[in-house]
């Protein structure tokens, strides 16, 4: 149905009136670069905390982590 | 041995006696004064110059037993100091001798930690002794035309300390290296009459050590001993000697080293590059290593380098020397046994040429997480890998061992070229059938292996593959078609179909997938279909007592991790048509008992004592497994008011339903009451 | 009808068929609770152990690209060098898996690089005082 309708307003943009035309454009611009953007957006916030859940587990960071860092920053400077 | 390549023989000698001479002549000049006249005296001396040394402006300044002796310029072999000058507190001139006690050498102002003596005699015979603050001790002894230096105990560190600043190279290599050693021994410069200079070398260095700022060049205690000597050509040197290393430890990354090892060689020096023209290395493990090289001498850069093994034990070179090269991730993991013989080839730094003969080789690769691991052997036969051109190998493989399936003999023929591998057709026995290879080219990448390849697998008969693998015999064939196999780094994919023929039915796998497969996380996914099994084999192989029938099977999604199920989406229902449908009581039993302690109603649990058969209208099972639980249905549409699904759902007489009330099940425990249900025979507890 | 609406319908047919797919991303969790992932965090967990006294000797540091790299092998005896090399070598190789799972998991194997560089942000931010890092090509002490 949609492509149907689509196929039979296909030649409008020559007939189209010039603020119509900047219009579409710009609705166009507008809604391609939201889709675009949602397309290949990678979570990071979600990829920082899942990469914080995995540290905490290799290092073993959430137990003992109050013990370790007042002797960890005796050595330190 | 620090003398430049381009030093000649002619002059050598005579120079060396002039030096001495012009020397005791301006003794006797002095010596022939009134004494009482002179208690000063200025001597302008002139320049010396020598293939080997040259002075210029030498001058001595003498005024009551002191004196001075300056050198504007020196220049030993390729390096030179300026503005020298040793001042002697103790100085006796005599007729025929020269002594300069208790002095103090100073270089460009700088006076240097030690004491030095000078003595030169009439009858041609010279010395200069330097004593170090710590005991070593320096000797030069300059006789008949020929130059001697003994060290004893002489430090190394102590020595570039005072020669510090004098010369880049050698500060730089200092620098890099922080090479520390003490020194004992001998150096002999010399020649009689018209003969050539010689150079010989009889040191001992000890205590030794070295280390790059970052540590990948290292040693420690080492303790060497160098031997040798050298004949001055037209043209360079030509020299012949030997390298004992006698204790210690080195790294070089990434290899690790002990004391052991040593070299005979011989060859020339020449324009500014050292050549090994033959050499032999004593090496555990390797019966004969010959070396040739050559290498520049200024920048230490390999220019070509040519090594030969004869007779060589994988056993011992695999762990020290290949293992560390080639898979430091899983070094201790490898294993290597046999003998090698073989030619490894480097041009201008860069590896240009290998060539290696096996002979009863074997290789070995324990899983990353245990198990049976992969094995191969024993291997004979040649591999070769030149630079810039195609070279094929051929190896033939006695058997092997992959988990706990044994490979038999096989050949391999591979053509490789530069970075990339490729197989010619292989066929690789496997019990009855054979894994066989059609194609496969692999290249390597920064990233890690790629390429493309076709496997076929001719069948394989189940009763043998579930003996080897300690599963329940069963009948039937294995076999697989997977025309399209890509290796990516982290993943092969083998596109096609594997097709087990079993229970009278068939099992297919398709999308399989390897993943990681070297790793801790090696998994493996596929979806499987099975069609048209029979029960009454199945029930029978594992032990689960009787059902007749039929079942299609779908697992989707399956991956095995270290051959562990750990996700699909599986489904067991009735095939379609008709057959006898049947369930013994002792199936009854463990089907309810897997659905999780699920329940029957009362009243058809008290059938269960009265009949051994109950009659059936369709069985249906499913189990959705994630993150180690198996979530749990029964037949379709098998719903129950009551929270229950249906799992076996009665027809025919007497009839009763198998109802499950647990939908979430534990998977290991599921597993281990199945191991239980099959191992002990034993009644499952019915609640 | 105009041009207009149209496109408007064409992009909103555009938006919903590529918001129902990124939808799941935009708001959602990473999946990092696949077997392979917590065998490799299992496994890296354990391998810590033996790294941990390495990062404190400064003989090994978090390098800007997700690994860990061997910094100053001198601090590391010699006799044991070889081993810290294969162990590292065996770390990296874990590292390089679970940053290829935690994107093969989430369905998009093209995310690699982007789970890498946000590892190898997380490792450098969250590494112990007194490891070494390595920031803008240079080793720099917490």
């Amino acid at each position: 149905m949609a492509s149907n309708s689509v196929s039979s307003t296909v030649p409008m943009p020559s007939q189209a009136a010039p603020w119509l035309r900047r219009l579409a454009v710009t609705v166009l611009a507008v809604v391609a670069s939201a889709c675009v953007t949602i397309n290949i957006y990678f979570p990071a916030a979600a990829a920082e905390k899942a990469a914080d859940r995995i540290i905490d587990e290799v290092w073993q960071l959430r137990e003992g982590a109050a013990a370790e860092t007042p002797a960890a920053q005796g050595d330190s400077k | 041995m620090s003398s430049p390549p381009e030093l000649s023989r002619r002059g050598t000698v005579c120079r060396g006696r002039q030096l001495i001479l012009f020397l005791l002549s301006a003794a006797v000049l002095w010596s022939l004064a009134p004494a009482a006249a002179v208690d000063r005296l200025a001597l302008r001396l002139g320049d010396l110059a020598s293939p080997m040394l040259a002075l210029q402006r030498l001058s001595l300044e003498y005024e009551s037993g002191a004196a001075v002796l300056r050198v504007d310029r020196l220049r030993l072999g390729q390096r030179q100091w300026r503005d020298l000058a040793l001042r002697c507190s103790h100085a006796t001139l005599t007729f025929d001798a020269v002594h300069c006690g208790a002095a103090r050498l100073s270089v460009a102002g700088r006076v240097l930690p030690l004491v030095a003596e000078l003595e030169l005699a009439g009858d041609g015979r010279g010395e200069l002794g330097l004593t170090f603050a710590d005991g070593g001790r320096l000797g030069l002894t300059f006789e008949g035309g020929a130059l001697r230096a003994r060290a004893d105990r002489l430090a190394l560190d102590k020595l570039h300390a005072v020669l510090a600043g004098l010369d880049a190279d050698i500060d730089t290599l200092f620098e890099r290296f922080r090479p520390v050693a003490t020194l004992d021994g001998e150096l002999r410069w010399g020649a009689d009459g018209n003969s050539p200079a010689r150079v010989s070398i009889d040191v001992r260095l000890f205590d030794a050590g070295f280390g790059s700022a970052d540590g990948l060049q290292a040693g420690e205690s080492l303790e060497l001993a160098i031997s040798g000597t050298a004949r001055a050509l037209d043209d360079g040197w030509a020299w012949q000697g030997e390298v004992e290393w006698r204790h210690g430890a080195a790294y070089l990354h990434p290899l690790y080293l002990e004391a052991g090892p040593s070299v005979r060689a011989q060859g020339r020096l020449q324009g500014g590059v050292v050549v090994v023209e033959r050499s032999e290395v004593a090496l555990e493990g390797v019966g004969r290593l010959d070396a040739s090289a050559r290498v520049e001498l200024d920048t230490a850069a390999v220019l070509e380098l040519e090594l030969e093994l004869t007779n060589a034990d994988l056993g011992v070179l695999g762990p020290r020397w290949i293992a560390p090269l080639i898979a430091p991730a899983s070094a201790d993991r490898m294993y290597f046994g046999g003998q090698l013989d073989g030619l490894l080839r480097l041009q201008d730094g860069v590896l240009a040429q290998i060539d290696a003969r096996l002979e009863g080789a074997g290789f070995g690769f324990v899983g990353a997480a245990g198990g049976g691991g992969f094995a191969l052997g024993p291997v004979g036969g040649t591999l070769a890998w030149h630079a810039g051109a195609s070279t094929s190998s051929r190896l033939r493989i006695g058997g092997g061992q992959w988990e706990r399936i044994a490979l038999g003999s096989f050949e391999l023929e591979a053509s490789l070229d530069g970075r990339s591998l490729s197989l010619a057709p292989a066929r690789l026995p496997v019990l009855d059938g054979a894994l066989v290879i059609e194609h496969l080219t692999l290249a390597h990448t920064d990233a890690g292996w790629q390429g493309v390849g076709g496997v076929v697998i001719e069948p394989v008969s189940m009763p043998l593959l579930t003996e080897a693998l300690e599963m329940p015999r069963m009948g039937g064939v294995l076999a697989a078609s997977l025309p399209d196999v890509r290796v990516s780094p982290g993943e092969i994919t083998l596109n096609g179909a594997l097709v087990v023929s079993v229970f009278d039915g068939y099992l297919q796998a398709t999308g399989l997938r390897l993943v990681e497969p070297f790793g801790v996380a090696s998994h493996l996914s596929a979806d499987i279909e099975g069609r048209r099994l029979d029960l009454s084999q199945l029930t029978d192989t594992f032990s689960f007592g009787s059902v007749t029938g039929f079942v299609d099977l779908s697992l989707a999604g399956l991956e095995l991790l270290r051959w562990r199920p750990v996700a699909f989406d599986a489904r067991i229902s009735s095939s379609p048509g008709r057959y006898p449908r049947r369930i013994s009581q002792r199936a009854v039993q463990n089907i309810s008992a897997l659905g999780g302690g699920g329940a029957m109603a009362a009243v058809q649990r008290s059938l269960l004592g009265i009949f051994d058969t109950f009659g059936y209208r369709e069985l249906g099972l499913t189990c959705r497994l994630r993150a180690g639980v198996c979530m749990m249905d029964g037949v379709e549409g098998g719903a129950r008011a009551d929270g229950g699904f249906v799992i076996v759902r009665g027809g025919g007489v007497p009839a009763l339903d198998v109802i499950g009330y647990n939908r979430r099940v534990n998977w290991n425990e599921l597993v281990e009451r199945l191991q239980r249900v099959m191992a002990d025979n034993v009644s499952p507890e019915l609640r | 009808m105009n041009l207009s609406m149209v496109l408007t319908r064409w992009c909103v047919l555009l938006c919903l068929a590529l918001g129902g797919m990124s939808a799941v991303h935009a708001q959602g969790n990473l999946e990092i609770d696949t077997p392979a992932v917590s065998a490799l965090r299992q496994s890296m967990q354990q391998r810590h152990a033996q790294l941990a006294p390495l990062y404190a000797a400064g003989a090994i540091g978090l390098a800007a690209d997700g690994s860990v790299a061997l910094r100053d092998a001198s601090a590391i005896p010699l006799a044991q060098r070889a081993q810290a090399n294969s162990l590292l070598a065996a770390e990296n190789a874990d590292r390089a898996a679970l940053y290829r799972e935690i994107a093969r998991a989430n369905g998009r194997p093209e995310w690699e690089a982007d789970v890498r560089r946000t590892f190898a942000q997380r490792w450098i931010d969250r590494a112990q005082p007194g490891w070494y890092v390595q920031q803008g090509g240079n080793w720099v002490r917490k």
